[in-house]
């Protein structure tokens, strides 16, 4: 058993949005490679955004997902409010309220009964399931449906609703339809129980895991619109100081986009919420739960299920708590000044927080956008996750169950691909492969080990990237960072390639234009640029080639090119030094 | 006797098209006791590589492996029928076609064994034939529950292209364009959302796509009359379906040349 060796690939992911895809492989019984691959490419929406009215920021956001639209409206509409300085009034703020509740029963109900339960009772999908689990189905199919019937209420459809506006909605919608809908509402509440009593009798899996919750919180209520970051580890913190603690990253060595919490991992979702606002949840919510016996605050994400389901038993009781003494206004909106400035929006996707940032010009057009959905925070839990629970299950298990459980553990997040994914960060690789650069720099997580290997020979310009490195090294915080210096390696360097960690190979490489950026490549990409020539006389490309020729692992190596230009017999660099080892020090995290 | 049988692709997209049949409710269990569905990732049957009789493509094609697929997709289907506005004009991400800015045009992503994009996001027509095509951002169930019943009956489903002027006329919605000088889409626009913006007081933002026999020039003119700047009035024409024909060229009359 110990000598096998296993790759599990699963290529599409069934009952995930979007689409995404697991790599696994495991080599004498451990795992080494493990990657959650994700398909959708990228749509680029903060881009489109740029230049565009304030007033078509709302429907633009909600074709990110079409499962969370309302999500996207919400935390896009209350970051531009705050910058025109909008008080809601307290209709619109039950309304925008009510109509998460209608997102938060449509998805979660999706999740649990077409996506999660098939995997806990044995089938493929909701279709074999509801043979046998007809009325489970069912029941599931009408809370959906009445998620979908308030989305519609307020929002006119239920994917990319059309009401929302600056100051309100477009319209209130009237006494009569409220009415209609708070009698179904009403008859639901008994099987919003059930599913909660329905759902902790599933056989879920034991796996006690140490996580930070991360999410909204707030004094008056359930989060879902409004509150202050927080986490069960202290964390504490107004929306607008997210990028004071929190840092997107992409990880060299993997594939995914992380962003994570004073640099480590953490889970935002339904399980997160639950952990963290207990105290906010009406008495017989939370005596409901206290009946399941599943004690709360759960290490277990396994228990994501459970709470999806209180969610949502506490969702329908929101809403007809919201539309019980409903009051239809004269006007749904209040006149609003258009200003200029930054603002901050966060509210609680059914999962996990969703945070935008914008800044509008006086006119009340974008000049620029972000946004950080909850699947790209949740991605670097979900790799951990996956290592930890299969390493709990028992590698030693057959492939298909392997599989299976894996699965099981990703859809405990509910990832959301077409989220997650336009959001991955994007290097600029322009036409010609020569003049690549990165729009957003590599970082090095400062946890794990690195090399940094800097080719040079004592020729100046050419002698740079040892410049370079001694300076860094002098700069960084960061003392898990070896320095290698070598002089014209030629192949020599493939002698160095093995080192733990990640190996950063910085060199001076001959460029055709004057670029400003570093050319950070991946050691295949940079083989692949054949225009991209090394100044040196054995070709970095070259010899990299070579070495994976030879069959070494070249996963964990990157090439930091310093962009230099040849003139006659002259070279000069293109970027000043001070402004070089500003851009190392952002990869390096220099102090 | 056999039922027919059926698939749901997903290409470039948010999912909300695909919600058309998992928000269907009952209508869901009915269709599958009709149909066989073979693959329907979200959903959960995975067979890309069956033979089906219709199969629904949601998205538009933005990878070079996107090409690949849809020559499969077009040799095992009979009947293809593309759900939602980015599978039939590119989408909102079609934008990125006409970006000024080379760099984030042409941008990819740090790892290419990861993903790989091309510089445009298309409809699906670009690359093979298709045989209906449904409009809307998102499609409504009831469009594509009732295309598949007109399939399951062997006759050829209508689609509506009627503008949503005629809507409104029908609901008695008061016209937003003519009363309230709201930059209304309305006239050159295809209904099918049921006039939804309109009878909620506010313009249409043409998420159904271009309607037939058009005057984009005259729209746009009274675009114009109503105020709004050379480039306010080309955002009209080119958001959610900016890869229209019809959107695409009036939209790109009023872009400035900046």
């Amino acid at each position: 058993m110990n000598n096998r060796h296993i790759d599990i690939n699963v290529p599409v992911l069934a009952r995930v949005e979007g689409e995404g895809a697991l790599d696994l492989r495991i080599d004498n019984g451990a795992i080494t490679d493990l990657k959650l691959r994700i398909y959708e490419p990228p749509r680029y929406f903060e881009k489109f955004l740029e230049g565009r009215s304030y007033a078509d920021v709302a429907d633009t956001v909600a074709r990110i997902c079409g499962i969370c639209p309302v999500a996207y409206q919400m935390s896009a509409i209350n970051a531009i409010e705050s910058i025109f300085k909008i008080e809601l009034t307290p209709w619109a703020r039950d309304m925008r309220r009510l109509m998460y509740c209608g997102e938060w029963l449509q998805s979660h109900s999706l999740h649990i009964h077409m996506l999660a339960a098939p995997d806990f009772l044995g089938y493929n999908s909701v279709i074999e399931m509801s043979q046998e689990f007809g009325d489970e189905v069912r029941r599931g199919l009408k809370l959906q449906g009445l998620g979908n019937d308030l989305i519609r209420l307020i929002g006119g459809r239920s994917v990319h609703p059309v009401n929302v506006r600056a100051g309100g909605f477009f319209h209130a919608p009237e006494e009569a339809k409220v009415s209609e809908i708070v009698g179904r509402l009403k008859s639901a509440q008994q099987d919003a129980a059930d599913l909660v009593r329905w759902t902790a009798t599933l056989d879920l899996a034991e796996d006690e895991q140490d996580f930070t919750s991360v999410s909204l919180h707030h004094a008056d209520e359930y989060a879902m619109n409004r509150g202050r970051l927080v986490s069960d580890q202290g964390l504490d913190i107004a929306i607008d100081a997210f990028d004071d603690h929190f840092r997107e990253l992409h990880m060299p060595q993997s594939t995914a986009l992380h962003c994570l919490l004073h640099d480590q991992a953490y889970l935002v979702g339904p399980l997160a919420r639950l952990n963290n606002n207990l105290d906010s949840l009406p008495e017989d919510t939370r005596a409901l739960l206290d009946s399941t016996g599943i004690a709360f605050p759960s290490r277990n994400m396994f228990h994501s299920i459970v709470a999806r389901a209180l969610e949502i038993h506490y969702a329908l009781n929101e809403a007809i708590r919201l539309l019980q003494n409903y009051q239809r206004p004269e006007r749904a909106f209040q006149d609003i000044q258009i200003k200029g400035g930054v603002g901050y929006g966060c509210t609680e996707a059914p999962r996990g927080f969703l945070w935008h940032r914008y800044e509008l010009n006086s006119n009340g057009e974008v000049v620029s956008a972000r946004i950080v959905p909850p699947t790209s925070q949740n991605q670097a839990r979900i790799e951990q996750d996956i290592g930890n629970a299969l390493n709990h299950f028992g590698l030693d298990k057959e492939d298909s169950a392997l599989q299976l459980h894996a699965e099981k553990v990703i859809r405990n997040y509910d990832p959301c691909i077409s989220c997650a994914t336009h959001f991955l960060k994007m290097k600029i690789d322009r036409t010609t492969p020569d003049t690549a650069s990165t729009d957003e720099p590599v970082r090095h997580d400062a946890s794990l080990p690195a090399t940094l290997i800097a080719i040079g020979s004592p020729y100046s310009p050419d002698d740079i990237a040892w410049t370079l490195a001694d300076k860094l090294q002098q700069n960084s915080a960061d003392k898990n960072i070896k320095l290698i210096k070598l002089d014209r390696p030629g192949t020599d360097i493939l002698n160095y390639l093995k080192q733990p960690g990640t190996v950063y190979l910085l060199d001076a490489v001959l460029v055709d234009s004057p670029i400003q950026q570093l050319i950070i490549r991946r050691a295949d990409q940079f083989i692949a640029d054949n225009n991209t020539i090394s100044s040196h006389d054995i070709g970095l490309a070259g010899a990299l080639q070579l070495a994976a020729q030879l069959g070494h692992d070249l996963d964990n190596i990157m090439v930091i090119g310093i962009p230099a230009i040849r003139s006659g017999n002259n070279i000069s660099l293109t970027i000043p030094v001070e402004v070089l080892l500003e851009r190392l020090g952002e990869i390096f995290k220099t102090q | 006797m056999t039922r027919p049988t059926v698939a749901v692709h997903k290409f470039s997209s948010c999912d909300g098209c695909q919600l058309a049949f998992l928000n269907a409710g009952e209508a869901l269990l009915t269709l599958s006791s009709l149909v066989e569905i073979k693959h329907f990732a979200e959903a959960g049957p995975v067979d890309e590589d069956a033979s089906v009789n219709i199969a629904f493509i949601e998205g538009s094609v933005s990878t070079p492996d996107d090409l690949e697929r849809l020559q499969k997709i077009r040799q095992l289907s009979n009947f293809i029928v593309t759900i939602g506005a980015c599978a039939t004009s590119g989408g909102l991400q079609a934008l990125r076609n006409m970006a000024d800015t080379a760099q984030w045009i042409a941008g990819v992503y740090t790892n290419p064994e990861y993903i790989r994009t091309l510089d445009t996001s298309t409809p699906i027509r670009d690359h093979i034939k298709v045989d209906l095509e449904l409009w809307g951002c998102p499609v409504s169930g009831r469009q594509v529950l009732a295309a598949v019943r007109a399939l399951l009956f062997g006759v050829t489903p209508v689609e509506e292209s009627d503008k949503v002027c005629m809507e409104c006329k029908r609901q008695h919605t008061v016209c937003v364009l003519v009363a309230r000088g709201e930059a209304c889409m309305g006239p050159v626009t295809r209904t099918g959302c049921g006039a939804l913006c309109p009878s909620f007081g506010r313009e249409c933002y043409a998420c159904y796509g271009p309607a037939e026999n058009i005057n984009t020039a005259a729209m746009a003119r009274r675009l114009q009359g109503l105020g709004l700047v050379d480039a306010e009035i080309a955002r009209r024409f080119l958001f959610i379906n900016s890869g229209a024909d019809a959107f695409n060229r009036e939209g790109l009359n009023w872009k400035s040349e900046s």
